[in-house]
């Protein structure tokens, strides 16, 4: 059984539809990029998958249970966590608390107390090598710092499945490499399945990722192992605005 | 006879509601445009109610050429709080700018207590009576009617047909799009705070037209209730989605007033003050984003 | 020893008001002034645990004051003709006055915590004119002539315990309920509640996402605040003052000066609504001595700076100075 399914899910703004008819499949410890063109509603989707919006149709079942309409706070726990584009710390509260946070609220265990979790915090923290933030304001951090904390946040919650919203943009591509062996070696060693989403097809993914999901406009295009999809013509075409002409036309 | 008084009240009703609702307008144009709430809304009224006040009594002048000096130091008041704090505070925490209207508000009502003293004053501008059959109304209340309609409808056209109209629009709909297309956004905040507080107290104008007593520097409050209710009614972030608030809220006022006093042993008047608080929860409890807003 | 230093921030709290305790009993004619700015304190603390440390602005605030100030008031009338209560009855006033604000915030919580920042502020901003208007307009609790209870309070206390407790042991619960409040943030601050609370602060939808239940904590925070304000209302204007007049105990005039409090102090702190309450109750005596009736002429430019200029407030401020220094431990 499929660790996360969307049977025909569809969310509208008003007249615009974001995510349209949007059905998949991710299983347990599986790493899955997603990719499409800027508001093609990957963001939107990960909002639907963990609450933020509910979908206008179809349903989301996680873990055998149909969560629809659970509200996120209920969702979280059930091992679902998130990273957001733009980052959102809890910015008057060290990098310490804001993860401490995750490992606090976000597990089913109602027995995390709040000495556990600085100590779930600690640990985490220096697996990502923050520890030379750990006491300072999250809000004081650059950009690329509060990605980082906020993939601790999550990772703190132990996860069935970690959303990363472009949980990548803007580091240096080495930075990146090193990001995602470390990300990918706590998720085999954790079990969780990964959906990352990039903006463009870039390395992060074709490293990390089994199965490629391609959203335009709203709806599924492609959803294949990473080589095929990645050679699909429609996803060129997305990309470029034309027919590939040459095979290569992605490397 | 009782259909009489019923007319009567419905007339009755409109006529202060079309004031209510364009002492609102200032209040959902500004949330509308810069997200703040401006919970000193009723000290500005209370400004534009004393400069009719003072023209009158000192100079002699009629309160029609109030509005234009009011709408000038409304607009001065606005830009100055602009600039000196909002423009700060714009991007702070909902408490921050929360907080400064509020103090921006007490600031104002003890200004014009230092310059006035707190005592209750009224004007008396005899302009004579207009019989309807079903009900009397003041000319000076037809004056103030007239006047919201005008200023409603110059609103309207400015917002629709200028080219600093269609901005306040862009930005209103999405200010960071607004921004990379091009838009003075900052300008366009400031332009939106003063013309939101100029509509303010040339409202206070209009609200003393209306009731030309009881002017005091902190009769301002009582309107920044109504105002909230008006404005939530139409749903905040709209203009005219506020006049109508007003037209509504002037309806139920009236009506509610008529009806309490039908029960003994109540005071009507302070009831019909808890009703406009009951009706602001209830909206906000079933419909957040207003009864008349489309969204 | 782990479980003592979690307690450290408490000592600089006590040893503010053991101080005051000891200037107010020992130079003559001090505790008058003393009594007020224990108010002041105890009002910043009680309103910090919402203000504070959710960010969420109750415009309606003084309403919980005032409805603790009616449960005090009607238990006292209502039992006046009951021989030998005696200081039952204050207990019982107590009570009352928990259980009106328990249920004031409960009523005005379960539609205004639905709403998030900007609405919930317009929700609340009404509560107490609209109460005011309720008792006075369906003439509850006698209506707009309010409660004047002095007789009933000589016949049950004696005349003289009565004026002791208006004059010293009113003023001596407003301490325990200041001590309180300071002692209540704390366990919060320590516990998971002062997590979620920072974290719906600063982003109630990220902090969804977390999993935290935000309108829960905000409720907890809400009715929490709503109760010690109750309780001063109920010993600091109704056994100090045996009357309640409507507009009087719904006067927003007392959410501005919590405001300003807690502002001033540094909110979401601990010492920091305590020393914003000295400073403020101390001006504000100075002020109305030196110069009356200008008191928020100068005090409503001065929250606009402090929002400007320095949000985080005194106590925000120097927590971030001493941040790795010993001093540290103490300043929360
Ligand atoms: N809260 C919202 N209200 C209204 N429209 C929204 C909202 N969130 C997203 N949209 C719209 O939905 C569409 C999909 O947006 P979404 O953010 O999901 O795209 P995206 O694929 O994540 O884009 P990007 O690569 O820029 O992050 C866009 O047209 C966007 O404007
Ligand atoms: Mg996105």
């Amino acid at each position: 059984m499929a660790l996360l399914e969307l049977k025909n899910v569809t969310k509208e703004f008003g007249g615009l539809v974001a995510v349209n008819q949007v059905s998949l499949e991710i299983d347990s410890g599986e790493f899955v990029g997603i990719v499409g063109p800027n508001g093609s509603g990957k963001t939107t989707l990960f909002n639907v998958i963990n609450g933020v919006f509910f979908p206008e149709k179809g349903n989301i079942i996680f873990d055998g249970v149909d969560i629809t309409r659970l509200p996120p706070f209920k969702r979280a726990p059930l091992g679902i966590g998130r990273t957001f584009q733009i980052p959102r710390p809890f910015s008057s509260a060290t990098v310490r608390e804001n993860v401490a946070v995750g490992a606090m609220f976000g597990t089913l265990s109602k027995k995390v107390n709040v000495d556990d979790s600085l100590e779930i915090a600690d640990q985490i923290i220096d697996r990502i090598g923050l520890h030379e933030y750990t006491g300072k304001q999250a809000g004081t951090l650059t950009p690329v710092e509060k990605k980082l904390m906020e993939i601790a946040r999550a990772l703190a919650m132990k996860p069935k499945l970690l959303l990363m919203d472009e949980a990548m943009a803007g580091m240096h591509p080495n930075d990146i490499d090193q990001m995602v062996d470390l990300i990918k070696k706590i998720a085999l060693e954790e079990k969780i399945a990964i959906v990352s989403m990039v903006e463009h097809i870039m390395r992060a993914v074709v490293g990390m990722v089994e199965k490629v999901i391609v959203l335009h406009q709203g709806s599924k295009i492609v959803d294949a192992p990473t080589k095929e999809a990645l050679e699909d013509p429609k996803v060129i075409e997305v990309y470029l605005g034309h027919p590939p002409e040459e095979t290569h036309a992605v490397s | 006879m009782f259909f009489e008084q019923i007319t009567g009240n419905l007339i009755q009703g409109l006529v202060l509601g079309s004031v209510y609702g364009m002492a609102t307008m200032g209040l959902s144009l500004i949330f509308g445009v810069l997200k703040i709430v401006n919970v000193g809304h009723g000290a500005f009224i209370m400004v534009g109610a004393f400069i009719t006040l003072w023209l009158f009594n000192t100079l002699g002048l009629s309160p029609i050429l109030a509005i234009p000096a009011a709408f000038a130091v409304g607009m001065l008041l606005g830009l100055l709080f602009y600039y000196t704090t909002m423009r700060r505070l714009i991007k702070a925490p909902e408490l921050a700018s929360l907080l400064a209207t509020f103090s921006i508000g007490i600031l104002l009502e003890e200004v014009i207590k230092l310059i006035f003293g707190s005592e209750f004053r009224g004007y008396n501008w005899a302009v004579g009576k207009l019989n309807l059959g079903v009900t009397v109304l003041p000319m000076s209340k037809l004056y103030a009617c007239i006047g919201s309609a005008i200023i409603a409808l110059l609103l309207y056209i400015w917002f629709n047909k200028t080219r600093a109209g269609t901005a306040m629009r862009s930005v209103v709909e999405d200010s960071e799009g607004a921004r990379v297309c091009g838009v003075n956004v900052d300008g366009t905040y400031a332009m939106s705070f003063a013309i939101g507080i100029g509509l303010t107290v040339v409202s206070g104008v209009l609200l003393t037209m209306f009731i030309p007593v009881g002017i005091n520097p902190y009769m301002g409050g009582g309107y920044t209730l109504k105002a909230f209710v008006i404005a939530v009614l139409g749903g905040l972030a709209s203009p005219y989605g506020a006049f109508f608030g007003g037209l509504v809220f002037g309806l139920i006022e009236n009506g509610s007033y008529m009806l309490f006093a039908l029960i003994p042993g109540v005071e009507p008047f302070a009831l019909t003050r808890f009703l406009s608080f009951v009706i602001l929860l209830i909206i906000l409890l079933i419909r957040p984003t207003g009864l008349l807003s489309t969204k | 020893m782990k479980t003592i230093s979690k307690y450290y921030p408490l000592l600089p709290v006590l040893a503010v008001y053991f101080i005051m305790f000891l200037v107010g009993k020992n130079v003559s004619g001090m505790w008058q002034l003393v009594a007020m700015l224990l108010f002041y304190c105890a009002l910043g603390q009680a309103f910090n645990i919402f203000l504070g440390m959710t960010g969420y602005v109750d415009f309606g605030y003084v309403a919980f004051m005032g409805v603790g100030t009616y449960g005090m008031a009607v238990t006292i009338t209502q039992l006046a003709h009951v021989e030998g209560l005696g200081f039952l009855v204050i207990t019982i006033g107590f009570l009352m006055a928990l259980l009106f604000s328990t249920l004031l915030s409960l009523a005005v919580g379960a539609v205004a915590l639905r709403l998030k920042g900007a609405y919930f502020a317009i929700a609340t901003i009404g509560v107490n004119e609209g109460l005011r208007f309720f008792i006075e307009g369906a003439r509850i609790w006698n209506g707009s002539e309010g409660l004047i209870f002095m007789a009933e309070l000589n016949q049950i206390l004696g005349r003289k315990t009565a004026s002791a407790l208006a004059t010293f042991w009113a003023d001596i619960m407003v301490l325990f309920i200041a001590m309180s409040a300071a002692y209540v943030t704390l366990l919060f601050m320590r516990s998971k509640i002062g997590y979620a609370l920072t974290a719906l602060r600063e982003d109630e939808e990220a902090a969804k996402v977390m999993g935290i239940n935000v309108t829960k904590y905000k409720i907890i925070a809400f009715i929490t605040s709503a109760c010690f304000a109750g309780l001063l209302g109920a010993a600091s204007w109704a056994l100090k003052t045996p009357y309640v007049f409507p507009p009087e105990v719904f006067e927003i005039h007392y959410t501005i000066e919590a405001i300003i409090i807690v502002l001033l102090g540094g909110a979401g702190t601990l010492l920091g609504p305590v020393i914003g309450g000295l400073i403020y109750g101390l001006s504000k005596y100075y002020l109305s001595i030196y110069m009356p009736g200008f008191q928020l002429l100068i005090f409503a430019p001065i929250i606009i700076v402090i929002i400007v200029i320095f949000p985080e407030g005194i106590i925000g401020m120097l927590k971030n100075r001493f941040k790795d220094t010993s001093l540290a431990r103490f300043i929360i």
